[in-house]
């Protein structure tokens, strides 16, 4: 089943990510927190990004004088 | 601690392989010194895991701080020690970062340690399974007994920890004779004649003119450097050493000095400095000068490179005392230590002390040397003064061990298991290090560590090896360097090669699991004959 290994291969990288960043020693509340906060700076920032993008990529068209 | 990248620590010929550097020393490199390549390595950190490990560290220790505060401000429930109301304005004895570690860190993970065995720790052993509902801070028994475990923890290099058997028969017989305490010291009434036997069977099996036996290993350490030397000497130590030698040194209010692991320059700039400027303020020449070394160090696999070390102590006439609480019986031909596998003199070595925990099974240390040394230390040594005795069940076990090793019961049971534990060490670190693990130390050392970095993957790798069966002993912070957290795996005579074998596939497998097999310098399997051009082909691929 390609969903099921699909399922394996993201539990392995999650397992990978909480040995690394040592939440696999925290306690499930710890974990919950550190995951939401997480979550919240990388949504902020996916944001920043959709807001802010079409702004940018016009002002560094309009200096390498690609658009008037 | 910052490691040298591959380095083997001879002055070889450099043989490039495809690009890959690999430094073998041949037979006849260093003139007259090394009769015998010394291939040693310690691989450098590799950065991105260096970093990786300070992040994790500061994410446990964010959370430590928080958990912290919660205790203080009775949020949570505090199970640690903590001062009483009465001494809140007393200088505070719990806020010291060991302190902090253990509360935050070490707790978290603590099910890893002190697990409870119920049966010799030969070559598997059984576990007493322990739960805790409370995250480690309580156990309880499940009352499930776990058979079996392969151990790779235990310092049985040459599979003596066994209840059956000539020792154990021995050990029987005299308890039944002569009882198990001794209740005196050495100095009083606690000097038996099986003691002196033991003392006549140490020094010829060590090559030396006289031996003394104490009953604690650590002991030995510590009460006997501050026999030796005092105040006007100097003490030229090892950076490595283990905490007895470092308390005997401190006892003994000479004056330290420590030089880097191993390192024979930085040894030797010392002593020219110590001779060139003598005492600090008085520019007195040194009483004496001794040199603290292991023959074995047990956190990192290196053995001494004590051909150099005897060179460098006859040139400038500094003594020289080896600990060889690791080597003795683990190394050699016929496994009299790190002094027979260069194939020197023990005469050449001032100070021999030993343990025999490790290859003997037993308890206690020995020291031995000239005979006017060991006669001055029966009287001097705080340890024949004021501790008791070896117990005699265990006088008997060393007996009867060191017999084996030297052949005298009539039998080749010793020599037997000095080469299957040799053949054992060659194997296993041979396959741990094309499996890609990160491996510190000498090819020819019984104990090895494997690098793991992560403080997580340290808990990981405890539980996962003994899900699967095997026992392993994890290393952590107070003992090595903080991002240098590693497994300690050690090789015993005991373990067949199927039980290596099913070792070091579980081993692959959890290396695999918890991405653990770091090393960057690709060792080519080994070939069955000597290196020469016509090989080239052969390894193409």
């Amino acid at each position: 089943m390609a969903l099921g290994d699909a399922w394996k291969q993201l539990s392995w990288f999650y397992y990978q990510y909480v040995l690394v960043t040592a939440l696999y020693m925290l306690e499930p509340w710890e974990r919950t927190i550190f995951n939401s906060l997480l979550i919240t700076v990388a949504a902020m920032a996916v944001y920043t990004c959709y807001v802010f993008m079409p702004q940018h990529i016009m002002a560094i068209l309009h200096y390498f004088e690609v658009v008037q | 601690l910052v490691r040298d990248p591959l380095v083997t620590m001879c002055n070889g010929n450099e043989s490039v392989l495809m690009g890959i550097a690999l430094q073998v020393c041949h037979a006849a490199c260093n003139g007259e010194l090394y009769s015998r390549p010394f291939i040693e390595s310690f691989e450098e950190t590799p950065m991105l895991l260096a970093v990786l490990t300070y992040m994790s560290y500061g994410i446990l220790t964010i959370f430590g701080y928080l958990r912290d505060f919660m205790r203080e401000w009775k949020i949570e429930k505090c199970h640690t020690a903590r001062e009483r109301e009465e001494q809140k304005d007393f200088v505070p004895l719990y806020q010291d970062f060991e302190n902090f570690y253990t509360r935050n860190i070490y707790m978290r993970i603590r099910d890893s340690w002190n697990r409870p065995i119920c049966s010799v720790p030969g070559a598997t052993f059984d576990l007493v399974e322990c739960s805790s509902n409370d995250y480690n801070w309580t156990f309880e028994y499940t009352g499930r007994v776990v058979k079996d475990v392969i151990n790779l923890g235990s310092y049985n290099y040459l599979g003596f920890a066994e209840n059956t058997g000539a020792c154990a028969t021995a050990a029987g017989e005299v308890t039944v004779k002569f009882g198990v305490g001794v209740a005196s010291t050495r100095q009083e009434m606690g000097n038996l004649d099986r003691h002196e036997e033991l003392e006549k069977l140490a020094a010829s099996f060590l090559g030396v003119e006289s031996a003394m036996v104490f009953g604690m290993g650590f002991a030995t350490n510590s009460m006997n450097i501050p026999a030796l030397v005092g105040k006007g000497c100097l003490i030229l130590s090892d950076e490595l050493n283990h905490a007895s030698l470092v308390l005997g040194a401190r006892l003994s209010s000479s004056t330290i000095r420590v030089f880097k692991h191993n390192n024979m320059q930085s040894l030797e700039k010392l002593l020219r400095d110590a001779i060139v400027h003598g005492q600090p303020r008085t520019h007195r020449p040194w009483k004496k000068i001794l040199i603290l070394m292991e023959g074995i160090y047990s956190m990192e696999g290196s053995i001494i490179r004590l051909p150099e070390v005897i060179a460098l102590k006859k040139k400038y006439k500094a003594y020289l005392y080896l600990d060889e609480a690791h080597s003795i019986g683990a190394l050699g031909l016929n496994g009299r230590g790190v002094v027979e596998y260069f194939g020197l003199d023990p005469k050449d070595v001032d100070v021999m002390m030993g343990t025999f925990t490790k290859s003997f099974s037993a308890a206690g240390g020995y020291v031995g040397g000239r005979k006017d040394l060991i006669d001055y230390l029966r009287t001097h040594s705080h340890s024949a003064i004021y501790a008791t005795t070896m117990s005699l069940p265990v006088v008997e076990q060393i007996l009867t061990s060191m017999k084996c090793i030297m052949g005298k019961d009539g039998t080749t049971i010793g020599l037997s298991r000095i080469q299957r534990l040799a053949e054992n060490t060659v194997y296993f670190r041979r396959r741990l290090q094309e499996m890609g693990f990160i491996i510190y130390g000498n090819n020819d050392s019984p104990v090895v560590p494997m690098m793991l970095y992560m403080p997580a993957k340290l808990g990981a790798f405890g539980r996962e090896m003994l899900k699967r069966n095997i026992g392993v002993v994890g290393v952590g912070f107070p003992a090595t360097p903080i991002i240098e957290s590693r497994a300690r795996f050690c090789i015993s005579a005991a373990h067949t090669k199927e039980m290596l074998d099913r070792a070091l596939d579980v081993i692959s497998e959890v290396g695999d699991l918890l991405h653990l097999k770091y090393s960057r310098h690709k060792v080519l399997p080994s070939l069955d004959r000597p290196f020469d051009e016509t090989t080239y082909e052969e390894n193409e691929e």
